[in-house]
């Protein structure tokens, strides 16, 4: 039996070709983010150890504060420095000043976006041969206060050079430098695509830091003074709020931050390679159901002739699992260069990744071919029951069309599997449970698979009524493609429904992402009552310096204007991101629905908070709160004011005084800009712009154009993760091209028997493209309707995360169904070329 | 050299009978409808080479029924496909309604096939997902040409297939097949109507069945057709039997009895 499956997989080694690649594709694509992410891994653990090179002891503050992503920690003293210098065993000892600098290039514009790429990060220079990593490769450090060392990877790419002066972005107005060095880090040019910016110290503390304060100190010990032995001596030493660390754990703290960022991102990969694993079962379970249908005469004779049924499916199995040990092997190879293309896909994007090699483990060829060979085994083992199942008499019978829309277990199946899973999705929506996430992806995948089982239902009455007006309008071949998509319900189904999983997918996420823009445009309307808007596209890490929202202010054309800041503070130990504003006069700015209290009175120890949020902590107007900040430690505060409305300002915020009181990284992350009446609407906003001119990060918008820019960035993520999906679709048409294509072979003997009585090529061709566009058009509508009830959970389940418009992008979707319908069309010409190619004498003799 | 002894007495002997036929005058003035001309068909090259007609003539006339016949390998069945558009030739040429087919692009032969010629063949007739009625209008539809529909009730009521009208092939008997068939190859009024063994797959009354009614197609609206059998009684139904050995035409009865086609046939296989 196993070398019949053998010679079976060899004959019909082009009909299993089409479904390998799908099986390939999918295993590529996880191999290759496996590599890419282990590539990576390798790649910024090799950094965060050679940055750290020499470093013995790191001393910095204690107070950190977490909130989501964001982390901040506390600076220290810089008398600090002097005591750890003078600690027996210590041989050298660095202050480090770390802040936001982002360079303009020559054009005027910004180098980099910190907000949503590569950090702009300013430090400075040390000239420790132990402790500093950075050589200056071209040049010389800086020595002056108007001189700069750049790293080459940002020099090059935007044509700075030594000698030329720079204007760089810091929490003061932007000041010019000269550069007088280029450095580099070890082999890298780069600091993972970061810009870097090295000032000399007393610079450094003015521009990046605060008067008097560092970062953190880096030690490097004397000979024979081990890292523990050292840190425990300066730990004895150290003041209040302050501690050290063995190089060794700064390390591995270092590559446990990057290791947590990875997994986040390999989650992200491996959904969509599991989404492209998915969609290719469909295709396996499809092709191997008609090759045992087209099979049934000879698996009749073996029955016939002894076969038990467990050698039957034996046989299916192994030709299975065979091909998925073949497609997957081929997958892993490929996912190498999968992985080699989207490390260069970053490297453009300015993530650029030191070392040449990429990393190849082999957890990744196990893990993958695993994948891969189970994706095709389980797929099979429907069509090898039912191949186990064929009378020993099927070898007599004729074969017949089998147009039987559903079996009983099928229903059952199908039925079960949609209560189950739906009630699994609705579970992950809306139940108060962990793991939200993998309730939703398993009842989602659940709903398509019970979709499917019950689509042969859907799909008779759906060719019949669709192809009807095809029929009548394209004759005989519309006629003839009604009754052929007709003809298989099942068929027909499954195909449909590879494809439906990529439309679903893709509606699904255009609703929700037009749902959010649509919110944000009515945030905006509701909440914002400013003219003008100045952002920064910073999202925590540096910005605007204040001084432009001073100097804004002070113009005769504006009423008003306020910065609006990033806190993270810890209250009742948990980390909170709280907004910061000139509150004195924000009822002319943002309406936020005031409940109780004045905004105007929240001063340096005032805060404000949402009513529901104040109703859960137990708080009202006058309780006693305390705030942790990093800088100054916990602060009383007391509640000063109510509001309802928390769309555009969080749960909780405070005044810019009370944030100058507690933060020495001072920046606004955009600035609300009010009109003066007695000016024209051009004056106005010439006079703002003119103001913002020196800071190219400063983007000046009305409310339209904040609209504007924030569905911008809404449809650039769009179009990520439609990249992502469009994988999903191509599997799904290269199954209809193999559905297609089997069924002509199927066939034959009719497409002769046509051409013979005078059915021209283009005719021909014609039929089979309309058959296909049927099934394409059947697992588009299913998949919009799919796609439309999960959009719109979607929104419900995310009511109370803030997401509260349900828009419809008819527009896209539409554009999505008739791309979807349209491949369909183009995936049938391969095997429309080929079926109007046969020889009418062989195919009206083949029987 | 003694077979070909055998087969040139056998010619001479045929062209004896065809003489003495009472309708061989009838036959003398019919118009040809299709003229085979020197037709050679080779398949393979080298050491497979096969030739299946070897330098063929013969005219099909207007209004007959002609049978060809002869032993497994003899050409028939190629020069049936010839005739029809189906197979080119390697020399010579075809004549068919006045158009030399041998010319002719995939494309003209094509359309030739959907509105002058009518097809019936052995089986796998219609097309299974298609009702009788709509596998019997197949041809005019591939042309977007209309259905007479007196012609279409005439044909329906000839074949009594009325009844059957709305059913697909896999609920039809073989020999309701096989009329549902005739019907198709009828209802365009083709030049000729080519039969490719219609009965070798249906029972002996079924078989007669369709056989009678091509017999009255040519009796009764004076079409003409060409077919291919081994079966004696099947051929004695035609106007005049066609006799093929080794891609040769090798003589013709008019007007044969099932005796002497069997007995020239008994010949042939020697």
């Amino acid at each position: 039996m196993l070398a019949l499956s053998l010679t079976r997989l060899i004959a019909q080694r082009f009909r299993l070709v089409s479904t390998s690649i799908s099986v390939f594709i999918g295993i590529a694509f996880l191999a290759g983010s496996m590599v890419l992410i282990d590539t990576l891994g390798a790649s910024f653990d090799e950094l965060a150890t050679d940055i750290n090179e020499g470093v013995d002891v790191v001393v910095r503050s204690s107070e950190l504060v977490e909130s989501g992503f964001a982390q901040v920690r506390g600076q220290l003293d810089e008398s600090v420095l002097a005591t750890v210098e003078g600690i027996d065993g210590v041989a050298e000892a660095q202050p480090n000043i770390e802040g936001y600098a982002q360079l303009v290039d020559a054009q005027g514009e910004a180098v980099g976006n910190p907000g949503q790429g590569a950090p702009t990060i300013g430090v400075n220079w040390s000239d420790s041969d132990v402790l500093n990593q950075v050589t200056v490769a071209e040049g010389q450090a800086p020595r002056k206060p108007d001189e700069v060392v750049i790293d080459r990877y940002t020099a090059e790419a935007n044509g700075f050079a030594v000698g030329d002066t720079v204007t760089v972005l810091l929490k003061v107005p932007p000041e010019e430098f000269t550069i007088t060095g280029i450095g580099t880090f070890g082999e890298s040019d780069s600091l993972m695509g970061a810009s870097l910016v090295m000032f000399d110290f007393t610079t450094a503390q003015r521009v990046l830091g605060s008067p008097g304060m560092i970062s953190s100190v880096s030690v490097a010990a004397v000979p024979g003074v081990s890292q523990e032995e050292l840190r425990d001596r300066i730990t004895a030493q150290l003041p209040i709020r302050t501690e050290a660390l063995t190089g060794a754990d700064s390390v591995a703290e270092l590559q446990g931050d990057i290791s947590e960022a990875l997994s986040f991102f390999n989650t992200f990969m491996t959904i969509f390679a599991l989404i492209a694993l998915f969609v290719a079962a469909f295709i396996i379970y499809n092709t191997f159901s008609i090759l045992v249908a087209q099979r049934t005469k000879e698996t009749a004779l073996l029955r016939a002739l002894g076969a038990g049924r467990r050698q039957v499916i034996g046989s299916v199995l192994f030709e299975a699992v065979l091909m998925g040990i073949i497609a997957s092997a081929a997958g892993i190879v490929a996912g190498i260069g999968v992985a080699e293309l989207l490390k260069r896909l970053l490297g453009t994007v300015g993530l650029e990744i030191p070392g040449s090699n990429v990393v190849f483990e082999a957890s990744t060829a196990y893990n993958a071919l695993i994948a891969g060979v189970a994706i095709t085994a389980v797929s099979a083992v429907i069509p090898a029951l039912r191949a186990s199942r064929t009378s020993p008499l099927a070898a007599l019978r004729e074969a017949s069309v089998d147009d039987s829309a559903l079996s009983r277990s099928r229903m059952v199946f199908g039925f079960l599997t949609l209560a189950v899973c739906g009630a699994m999705l609705m579970a992950g929506l809306f139940a108060d449970i962990s793991n939200r996430l993998m309730f939703v992806g398993l009842g989602a995948a659940g709903i398509f698979i019970g979709v499917a089982a019950w689509g042969p239902i859907v799909a008779r009455p759906f060719a019949r009524i669709v192809g009807a007006p095809l029929a009548r309008l394209r004759g005989l071949p519309g006629e003839l493609a009604q009754e052929n998509g007709m003809r298989n319900p099942r068929r027909t189904a499954t195909t449909a429904a590879a494809l439906m999983i990529g439309v679903g997918l893709v509606s699904a996420i255009s609703i929700f992402a037009a749902s959010t823009t649509r919110t944000v445009d009515k945030i905006i309307d509701d909440t914002v009552v400013g003219d003008l808007v100045i952002e920064s596209g910073s999202q925590g890490f540096g910005g605007l310096s204040p001084v432009l929202a001073e100097e804004v202010s002070a113009l005769p054309e504006v009423a008003l204007a306020s910065g609006v800041r990033i806190a993270l503070t810890e209250v009742d130990g948990e980390g909170q991101t709280l907004l910061a504003f000139e509150t004195v006069d924000m009822g002319d700015l943002v309406d936020v629905g005031i409940v109780a209290g004045d905004p105007a009175t929240l001063g340096v120890d005032g805060l404000a908070v949402l009513d529901t949020e104040a109703e859960d902590r137990g708080w009202a107007l006058g309780s006693e709160v305390t705030l942790d900040f990093v800088q100054t430690g916990r602060q009383a505060f007391e509640v000063g004011l109510i509001y309802t409305e928390d769309a555009l300002v969080g749960p909780m915020f405070i005044s810019n005084d009370a944030y100058e009181a507690n933060s020495t990284e001072i920046f606004d992350m955009s600035v609300y800009v009010l009109a003066n009446d007695s000016y024209t609407t051009d004056q106005f906003r010439t006079a703002v712009e003119a103001a913002a001119a020196p800071y190219p990060n400063a983007e000046v918008m009305d409310l339209g154009e904040l609209k504007a820019s924030i569905s911008a960035q809404v449809d650039q993520m769009l179009t990520l993760v439609y990249a992502l999906l469009a994988l999903a679709v191509i599997i799904a048409l290269i199954g209809i091209a193999n559905t297609i294509a089997l069924s002509t072979v199927e066939r034959t003997r009719e497409i002769g028997l046509l051409r013979a009585v005078g059915m021209t090529r283009p005719q021909l061709r014609a039929s089979v493209r309309w058959e296909s566009f049927l099934i394409a058009l059947l697992g588009t509508t299913m998949g919009l309707t799919l796609g439309l009830f999960f959009g719109w959970s979607m929104v419900e389940a995310l009511r109370d995360e803030g997401i509260t418009e349900l828009a419809i992008p008819l527009p896209q979707i539409g554009v999505v169904a008739v791309l979807a319908a349209g491949a369909g069309v183009i995936a049938s010409l391969r095997p429309a070329a080929k079926a109007a190619r046969l020889p009418i004498l062989d195919a009206v003799a083949s029987g | 050299m003694a077979e070909a002894t055998t087969q040139s007495q056998l010619t001479e002997e045929m062209e004896e009978l065809s003489v003495s036929s009472p309708d061989s005058g009838a036959s003398v003035l019919a118009e040809a409808v299709a003229r085979v001309e020197g037709v050679t068909k080779v398949y393979g090259a080298g050491a497979t080479k096969v030739t299946a007609l070897d330098d063929v003539t013969v005219e099909f006339q207007r209004g007959q029924m002609t049978a060809i016949m002869g032993p497994s390998g003899s050409g028939k069945s190629t020069l049936l496909h010839c005739l029809a558009g189906l197979d080119t030739v390697t020399s010579g040429r075809i004549v068919v309604a006045d158009a030399d087919i041998s010319t002719m692009s995939d494309k003209e032969l094509t359309v030739l096939r959907r509105d002058r010629i009518g097809f019936v063949f052995q089986s796998f007739n219609l097309i299974p997902t298609l009702t009788a009625e709509r596998n019997i209008t197949l041809q005019r539809r591939l042309g977007r040409h209309g259905v007479d529909s007196d012609w279409f009730d005439k044909v329906v009521d000839i074949l009594e297939i009325r009844e059957r009208l709305d059913h697909r092939p896999s609920e039809l008997s073989g020999g309701q097949q096989q009329r549902v068939a005739v019907a198709r190859a009828l209802i365009s009024k083709p030049e000729m109507i080519i039969a490719d063994e219609p009965t070798g797959n249906l029972d002996q009354a079924s078989g007669r069945e369709v056989l009678s009614f091509l017999r009255r197609a040519v009796n009764e609206y004076g079409q003409t057709v060409v077919i291919v059998t081994h079966d004696a009684a099947a051929a004695s139904y035609a106007d005049r039997v066609i006799f093929l050995a080794d891609g040769q035409v090798v003589g013709e009865l008019q007007h044969p009895t099932t005796a002497q086609i069997f007995e020239r046939l008994q010949e042939l296989e020697k």
